[in-house]
């Protein structure tokens, strides 16, 4: 019983009642702000470790140490006559009742009175998906001024992929504007009111991250790959040429040359490219897909700061976007900075909307390019369907049975039983409005294009006439189901796909409609959608080859 | 390097990733069969897919005097048929599952890349182990692949230039070398591969002490053993020794190659010379030297011949990575007006590497972004699964990969000094390749050195 009496006259007793009573204080408090607050998961551990572990050793210094009159000595050496433990004591029993009724006031001041809630401002939480199929811890939010924001957590690598898609393309350019999308794209890395030209990439690259951009008839995309510390730094530079871009005369001449050469190294000494962008201003004669996305050269010599000036403001309002997030960050903190610096961006009137209808073709179309080549090459195109119309996914289908890889039709027969190609595949464009199939062939110095175009004609009419077996339709639906999961197999890949589903398939949420669908497709689906889309009158036939030699002519 | 090393090294690796915050697989197992194949495998259950990389020591550097792309050929080989099924029915096997299975020659291996959903697991295994213990290597098949191939290159010789111009620069940098061969051939060398030649190749250079089958995806380990080794460990050795290489020597002085390609509108340009081996002590130094001179968008040869000058859209400096001292380059290129203007400044670049140091703010930039964007080089099943069998080929020291991250975070100014004087050539020793229209550029790039010519028909990369 000393024992007990000496821990009573020591305090150590009200020390640990003390420590109790606090400790569930700070319990009660780290509870009530997790839900407020991106806390990490370890945190409570943590807390309840820390508390844990402190327990003994405040008992300890309890037992030690002793207040005195002269501050803290060891009590074994205090002069027991000179002792103000008692009034200790007293101070420690009056702080056991102001954090008692501290605790209950709080707990019932809680439960009573939202004021609580203001020690921390409440972030928007996003939407959940609509679908039951996509997983749930995706988060959607709109801005008041229109811009949506898609987060995906995915914490595998502490690494971010963040996609910006704005909705400007060679859809909306004509002539004399031609390629102005793209050129715009060039310059929005180079120099805001803020910012000179190169700080862009300067500031992204110093915090680790790295970019890059692409146009396409539809959009101009805008991609950010980076660690999770540099989050803030990427907010910061995308919400900056998001207002303040500036239009500097000499930067504008320099990446003129820029994309000037970049038209000569991916368009004029590329044979493939050449056909194509040939083909393409021949399968279309209405609609603005029939430009180039890189722009015809005379256009990207000519355009004007007003036009440029006009690009930004009409296209590049925050209701004309999305923003994709998917990697190592959670909707929260992604919805609340997207707040601090996207929210004060005003919204804009939307671009006129394109409303030309590319009118049916009346017959099969022939170009010929003529061009130094050692192998003649064949491009094949057909009009096809828009992005969301269920044929382009039966179209892919056909064209990974017909075009994809070794075991397909065509490579079998072109490439290893007739020889007449060297190699040949397939793509289709993936667009709001409807699109290209198209075939391409490498043939052999001696090939003969004529002979290689009738013959594939026919090869796709035999599919619109009898049809694929069970067996091919199964191959294809495991090589779309394959080509699925590889793609979601890196952040990279999600923000690809969520972004290019929201942007042109209407919601992203239909992404994870894929596997369903894909599945459900049969081979009368196929047959079908081979006899509308491969008709001659439906058809392009394009030609690489060999000028002519003189004593030929 | 002993193997118990190796592999501690490699834990030590991943467990340093993973401090930086890099969830790696925690669950690698390394074997080895009695026949010498090294099995690697890590669990990875994110996605329902596997990912298996094959590797075969060798590569191009073991085609014989003459015929290169033998090793690349007999990869393509192995592809048209193997086991029970001939060509048509090994594509179609795997394309009904959704799968894909390649065969890839590189200057120094040869391996097959696999990818499957997890549910055909045991079909990949099959598949991987018929290709490469029981190959068709059909004549007919092997004569059609040839010509095919054959076709093919000058098919990509009317393609877009970047494609070539470093086969065009290793060929007249490296000379007989082997390592200045063009991996997949040319025309002639293609030409005089026989079907023997093929047989004999398999037999010599293709056997279970010189592979290793690293898999990394969706399965349980302990099974995925148990049906490697089943499906290797009956295997036979290759029947002759991987050749030893001598370094290759650098060049001195400078010398031109241009390769006439009429009615280009731009000149393609690689200048380099010898460099470094893979196992370089200072790897952390010259990642970083590389990063700031062209190995990112801010880097010097892109700010200044793109971004400052709008010569070019694309300018970077390349590192070959291989177990004797490979290649150092220049890439870019630009209109042909300006030819000359874009190669001096991009010379004037590589003196000044020499000259002044970066600063220590781009010093830290570069470490940043080295290790901001690694972690997505280890993302998939297939990333990782190249990973551990490329390190296990070129045997890196454990002191490097233990070090890596903190030795890219402890680079210093004069170190990396030391390392850009130690790597990057001189301006005085260079060789130069130029793709372009000769008749607009022969004279004014005759200033670099003595030049050779040739047309970029010509059946071969070199003179």
């Amino acid at each position: 019983m000393a024992l007990f009496a000496e821990l009573r006259r020591r305090n150590v007793l009200k020390v640990a009642l003390l420590y109790v009573v606090s400790s569930w204080l700070v319990l009660w408090f780290e509870d009530a702000i997790r839900p407020n607050v991106d806390l990490p998961v370890w945190t409570e551990t943590f807390v309840y470790t820390i508390l844990a572990v402190g327990f003994p050793v405040a008992l300890w210094f309890a037992w030690t140490y002793e207040i005195t009159s002269s501050g803290l000595k060891k009590a074994v050496d205090v002069d027991q006559t000179q002792s103000i433990v008692y009034k200790t004591g007293q101070k420690l029993n009056a702080a056991v009742a102001v954090f008692l009724v501290l605790g209950v006031l709080a707990v019932f001041g809680q439960r009573l009175l939202p004021t609580f809630e203001f020690l921390v401002p409440a972030a928007p939480v996003g939407d959940p998906p609509i679908s039951s199929r996509a997983p749930p811890e995706i988060r959607s939010l709109i801005l008041d001024n229109g811009l949506k924001i898609i987060v995906w957590p995915d914490h595998d690598i502490p690494n971010v992929a963040m996609y910006n898609l704005v909705r400007a393309g060679s859809r909306y350019e004509y002539p004399g504007t031609t390629g102005l999308s793209h050129f715009f794209e060039h310059l929005m890395f180079l120099g805001t009111s803020n910012r000179a030209a190169g700080q862009f990439d300067a500031e992204m690259e110093a915090a680790g991250g790295a970019n890059n951009a692409y146009t396409s008839s539809d959009l101009t995309v805008y991609m950010n790959w980076f660690p999770r510390s540099a989050l803030e730094v990427i907010f910061d530079l995308e919400a900056d040429r998001a207002q303040n871009l500036t239009f500097v005369a000499e930067v504008i001449a320099s990446e003129r040359a820029v994309v000037q050469a970049e038209r000569r190294s991916s368009e004029d000494n590329d044979n493939f490219s050449k056909l194509r962008e040939q083909l393409q201003a021949t399968a279309f004669i209405a609609h603005p897909y029939q430009f180039p996305v890189i722009g015809w050269p005379s256009d990207i010599a000519s355009w004007t700061e007003a036009q440029l000036i006009n690009h930004y403001r009409t296209f590049y309002a925050p209701n004309n976007r999305t923003l994709v997030f998917v990697g190592d960050v959670m909707p929260k903190e992604i919805f609340a900075l997207a707040d601090d610096y996207f929210a004060p961006i005003p919204a804009q009137t939307l671009p006129a909307a394109v409303k030309t209808v590319e009118p049916d073709q009346l017959g099969e179309r022939r170009l010929v390019v003529e061009a130094a080549a050692q192998t003649p090459l064949l491009q094949v195109a057909f009009h096809g369907a828009s992005a969301r119309d269920p044929d382009t996914q039966r179209l892919e289908l056909l064209l990974h049975l017909l075009a994809g890889g070794d075991s397909s039709r065509l490579h079998r027969l072109f490439v290893e039983q007739l020889a007449i190609a060297l190699s040949v595949g397939a793509y289709q464009d993936e667009s709001l409005d409807p699109g290209l199939v198209v075939f391409y062939l490498t043939l052999p110095p001696d090939g003969d294009p004529d002979l290689v175009a009738s013959a594939l004609l026919e090869q796709l009419q035999l599919v619109a006439s009898e049809g694929v077996s069970d067996a091919e339709l199964a191959k294809a639906q495991n090589i779309a189901l394959a080509d699925y999961w590889r793609e979601l197999a890196t952040i990279d890949g999600k923000a690809a796909a969520l972004g290019q589903f929201d942007v042109l398939h209407g919601s992203y949420e239909r992404l994870f409609d894929v596997p369903d669908s894909v599945g459900s497709i049969t081979v009368e689906d196929l047959r079908d959608v081979a006899a509308s889309v491969f008709r001659r009158n439906n058809m392009t036939v394009g030609v690489l080859r060999a000028p002519a030699r003189e004593d030929d002519e | 390097m002993s193997r118990p090393c190796f592999l501690l090294a490699l834990l030590l690796w991943v467990g340093q990733a993973a401090a930086q915050g890099v969830a790696l697989p925690d669950n690698l197992s390394r074997v080895q069969l009695d026949n010498g194949i090294v099995l690697i495998l890590s669990e990875k259950h994110d996605v329902p897919l596997i990912g298996l990389r094959a590797t075969l020591r060798g590569g191009a550097v073991t085609d014989a005097a003459g015929k290169a792309g033998l090793a690349s050929l007999l990869g393509g080989l192995l592809e048209k048929g193997a086991g029970d099924r001939d060509a048509a029915a090994f594509a179609e096997t795997i394309a009904a599952a959704g799968g894909s299975l390649s065969v890839s020659a590189e200057l120094e291996s040869l391996s097959v890349a696999a990818e499957f959903l997890a549910r055909d697991a045991d079909l990949m295994v099959e598949l991987v182990a018929d290709m490469l213990q029981r190959p068709k290597l059909d004549s007919g098949e092997m004569r059609r692949l040839r010509d095919r191939r054959i076709n093919l290159i000058r098919a990509a010789k009317d393609g877009d230039p970047r494609r070539l111009i470093a086969t065009y620069g290793k060929a007249l940098l490296f000379g007989e070398h082997p390592y200045g061969n063009a991996i997949n051939g040319d025309e002639n060398s293609l030409q005089g591969i026989s079907h023997r030649d093929v047989l004999a190749y398999y037999k010599n250079f293709v056997g279970a002490d010189r592979l290793i089958i690293a898999v990394v995806g969706d399965f349980d380990t302990a099974t995925m053993t148990e049906s490697l080794t089943a499906a290797f460990s009956a295997w036979r050795p290759a029947a002759a020794a991987l050749p030893e290489l001598a370094a290759p020597v650098p060049a001195t002085g400078r010398r031109v190659l241009l390769i006439d390609k009429p009615g280009a509108t731009q000149s393609y340009f690689w200048i380099g010379n010898v460099g470094v081996a893979a196992n370089f002590p200072q790897r952390a130094e010259l990642d970083i030297a590389n990063t700031l001179f062209g190995g990112r968008f801010t880097s010097l040869l892109m700010t200044e011949l793109r971004t400052s000058a709008g010569l070019t859209y694309d300018a970077r400096s390349e590192l070959t990575r291989a177990s004797l001292p490979g290649s150092v380059a220049i890439v870019s290129s630009t209109d042909t007006a300006s030819t000359v203007a874009a190669i001096d400044m991009a010379l004037a670049l590589l003196t000044r590497i020499h000259d002044q140091s970066f600063s220590d703010d781009m010093i830290s930039s570069g470490k940043n972004y080295v290790l901001g964007q690694f972690p997505m080089e280890l993302e998939t099943a297939p990333q990782l699964a190249s990973l551990f069998a490329d390190l296990e080929v070129l045997g890196l020291d454990a002191s490097y990969i233990e070090n890596y991250g903190g030795a890219v975070a402890s680079v210093v100014g004069e170190e990396l000094r030391s390392v850009i004087d130690a790597v990057y050539p001189e301006t005085d020793n260079l060789v130069f390749a130029i793709i372009g229209d000769a008749e607009l550029v022969r004279d004014e790039v005759a200033k670099y050195g003595p030049v050779t010519e040739i047309a970029i028909t010509e059946a071969r990369f070199r003179p």
